[in-house]
């Protein structure tokens, strides 16, 4: 494993975590915008399973401010910003063709704010991350900086799938994947913060906050 | 000299450079705004015969202006021998008495310079300009000649033009000349720096880490680069993007936070290279251009190969009185300034400003210089699909190792005003590719 400074380090984490939060992010607005056509103001819902505060007053309100806002800090668009901001600064780690996908998910993110049909366009967003992970898969040769990442983007998913009560098997997994990665890079981890979340996955009925509160001490060393 | 194709696909080529990144930061109104910096297809061309003389021109003048670094921070004999005067060097504030008796690792002080130029009217090239402190601008003909490859693959098969894309090879190799043994860093300011796309990627393209003062330490004289877990590994180079201002709190702005403490007393001991070495600001000063070709002929027992723009030194009475007769076909400059700016045409003052302006000059003689507005030759850009003339200037590269050598391209910048004289990027202009012709 190459020299990496503690800048790199953590901006390799955060863009893995950042882009995550998107990604779940724009699938789960999907979702409540889905849910809306039929149901009417449920984004309450959402915002109380994400646990970000309920800003917005009305529904229309919501579907502009929560995907577009970067004033808002838990707008999809502040999160790809964030993502953005971590890639930038990566150029000489992970490459230029591989960064190229993050600026594009901020350019598709433009159109998307100025578009009558926005969630045709989210699609495109969601198209450039998962391109951004795969060749960072295919093209970074490093292991310790694709492993980073990867760590990043598992403890974000198991956060949200945290607050989202996501099924045991859904946890199971992304804790399972979270373990046979996070030795296999440089970053610093509590041992016992990830034996505590392998138990608290197997445990009935699961204990969400539980869950929540350990992924978040995990890399908080 | 090329395939229409090339022109036409010109939208494509600056959508991939906005994907690619290729930007610059710029401060309006105190908020950091990142640009795209707009890239014009039609190419300079630069046939091969000229390039020569370039070439060698380039190479006697960086030659010099390194022996020149070596004597003024330490023998002196060309002040000894007035062929410069002191005060030109002493009070200039690129000169710095913490470099005094210091000779870099590889005697090399400016390892890479930009040379800015532009084609006269009557078919010589004029010096406007010497860069050797934190010269940019190389990653964006490098960056661009890629994509126009791909725009226009039967241009770069047809004409014979010297591929550019070894300018990080000529970097590195000036890199791994200067070092004295370890890593080779690229030291950045950070995101908030107008050149930072380059860094990054003239990082990327060198296999180098891209480090900010922070991830740098040094112990014992000795330079670090801090690892996440602790470990640390010996820097024997550091390529900086940082002035020398900033570069060390413990020897220059004690309240820079983006330098690195102590290392510049790690590089006075010799146990780090820095590129380019502190202290070349005495040898680009606007008031020391006009000695360059004295310093040729000096040093080097040679002719100049290539001129310079007529410059006048108010400090000098004659040469007052000839700017003061003549301020209305003079372009007056403040050599403090940089970027464009410190720039004023004799021509577009008002009487008022011009009564100002004498008085400055008067006060402060040794402030500015004065250029003959020299005719220079308009290149061809594309403006909403009309063709249309632009002023235009040149950055050529030279990079120093066992011997400089120039890069068979450089950054060709235009002024997309058409009344303007101003081709930097922070004041809206663009950049062409620059083509040298193998035969």
């Amino acid at each position: 494993m190459g020299i990496k400074s503690i800048e790199v380090t953590d901006r390799l984490y955060w863009l893995g975590r950042y882009s995550e939060r998107v990604y779940t992010s724009l699938r789960l607005f999907a979702k409540s915008y889905d849910d809306m056509l039929d149901k009417g103001d449920t984004y309450g819902e959402l915002c109380r399973s994400l646990e970000i505060p309920n800003i917005y007053p009305t529904a229309q309100n919501f579907l502009r401010r929560y995907p577009f806002d970067e004033s808002d800090p838990n707008s999809i668009a502040s999160n790809l910003r964030r993502a953005y901001d971590n890639a930038v600064e990566l150029r000489q780690e992970i490459g230029t063709e591989e960064l190229s996908y993050i600026q594009l998910a901020v350019y598709e993110m433009n159109r998307a704010r100025l578009s009558d049909a926005p969630m045709l366009e989210f699609q495109k967003i969601a198209d450039n991350i998962l391109a951004f992970w795969g060749i960072i898969d295919d093209q970074v040769e490093d292991e310790n900086t694709r492993n980073i990442i990867k760590v990043g983007k598992r403890v974000e998913r198991i956060d949200l799938f945290g607050r989202l009560h996501a099924s045991q098997v859904d946890l199971h997994r992304e804790v399972r994947r979270l373990q046979g990665r996070i030795d296999r890079c440089t970053i610093r981890y509590d041992r016992a913060c990830l034996a505590e979340l392998g138990r608290l996955v197997e445990a009935e009925p699961l204990d969400y906050s539980g869950i929540v509160q350990t992924v978040e001490r995990l890399t908080a060393v | 000299m090329y395939e229409m194709d090339l022109i036409e696909r010109a939208n494509s080529v600056n959508e991939l450079l906005a994907r690619y990144g290729v930007k610059f930061g710029i401060y309006k109104n105190g908020t950091f705004k990142e640009q795209l910096f707009p890239f014009d297809a039609i190419p300079r061309v630069i046939p091969a015969d000229e390039f020569d003389l370039l070439d060698r021109g380039l190479r006697q003048r960086v030659k010099a202006l390194n022996l020149f670094l070596e004597d003024i921070y330490n023998e002196k004999k060309i002040v000894r021998d007035r062929v410069v005067p002191e005060e030109f060097i002493y009070a200039s504030s690129g000169y710095l008495p913490q470099c005094e008796g210091i000779r870099p690792p590889g005697g090399v002080f400016s390892h890479i310079s930009g040379i800015d130029l532009v084609l006269g009217k009557d078919g010589s090239w004029y010096i406007l300009e010497d860069n050797l402190r934190v010269p940019s601008g190389a990653s964006y003909p490098l960056i661009v000649r890629d994509l126009c490859r791909r725009s226009s693959p039967r241009t770069f098969q047809e004409f014979h033009i010297e591929d550019n894309r070894n300018y990080a090879q000529l970097l590195r190799h000036t890199m791994d000349y200067a070092n004295v043994g370890g890593l080779t860093v690229v030291l950045t300011p950070g995101r908030y720096n107008a050149a930072y796309f380059e860094h990054s990627y003239l990082a990327e393209q060198t296999h180098s880490p891209l480090v900010n003062g922070q991830d740098l330490v040094v112990e014992e004289d000795g330079v670090y680069l801090l690892d996440y877990t602790g470990k640390k590994e010996r820097v024997g180079a550091v390529y900086r993007r940082i002035s020398d201002d900033f570069l060390d709190p413990l020897s220059f702005r004690p309240e820079s936070l983006i330098g690195v403490p102590g290392l510049f007393q790690a590089y006075r001991k010799g146990q780090v290279a820095i590129l380019n070495a502190p202290g070349n600001g005495v040898a680009d000063d606007k008031g020391i251009y006009y000695f360059v070709p004295k310093m040729i002929q000096y040093y080097l027992g040679e002719t100049p190969i290539l001129s310079n723009a007529p410059t006048y030194l108010p400090f000098y009475k004659e040469d007052m009185k000839y700017v003061l007769e003549h301020l209305d076909t003079l372009v007056l400059k403040d050599v403090a300034e940089a970027g464009g700016y410190g720039v004023v045409f004799g021509s577009k003052m008002s009487a008022r400003q011009k009564e100002d302006f004498v008085a400055l000059l008067k006060a402060e003689p040794r402030r500015f210089i004065a250029q003959e507005v020299i005719d220079f030759q308009d290149l061809d850009i594309m403006d909403n699909g009309v063709r249309v003339p632009r002023k235009a200037d040149l950055r050529a590269f030279v990079l120093s190792a066992e011997e400089p050598v120039v890069w068979k391209s450089g950054l060709t910048r235009f002024s997309r005003n058409p009344d303007s004289f101003i081709v930097n990027s922070s004041q809206g202009g663009g950049f062409k590719d620059t083509w040298v012709l193998s035969r």
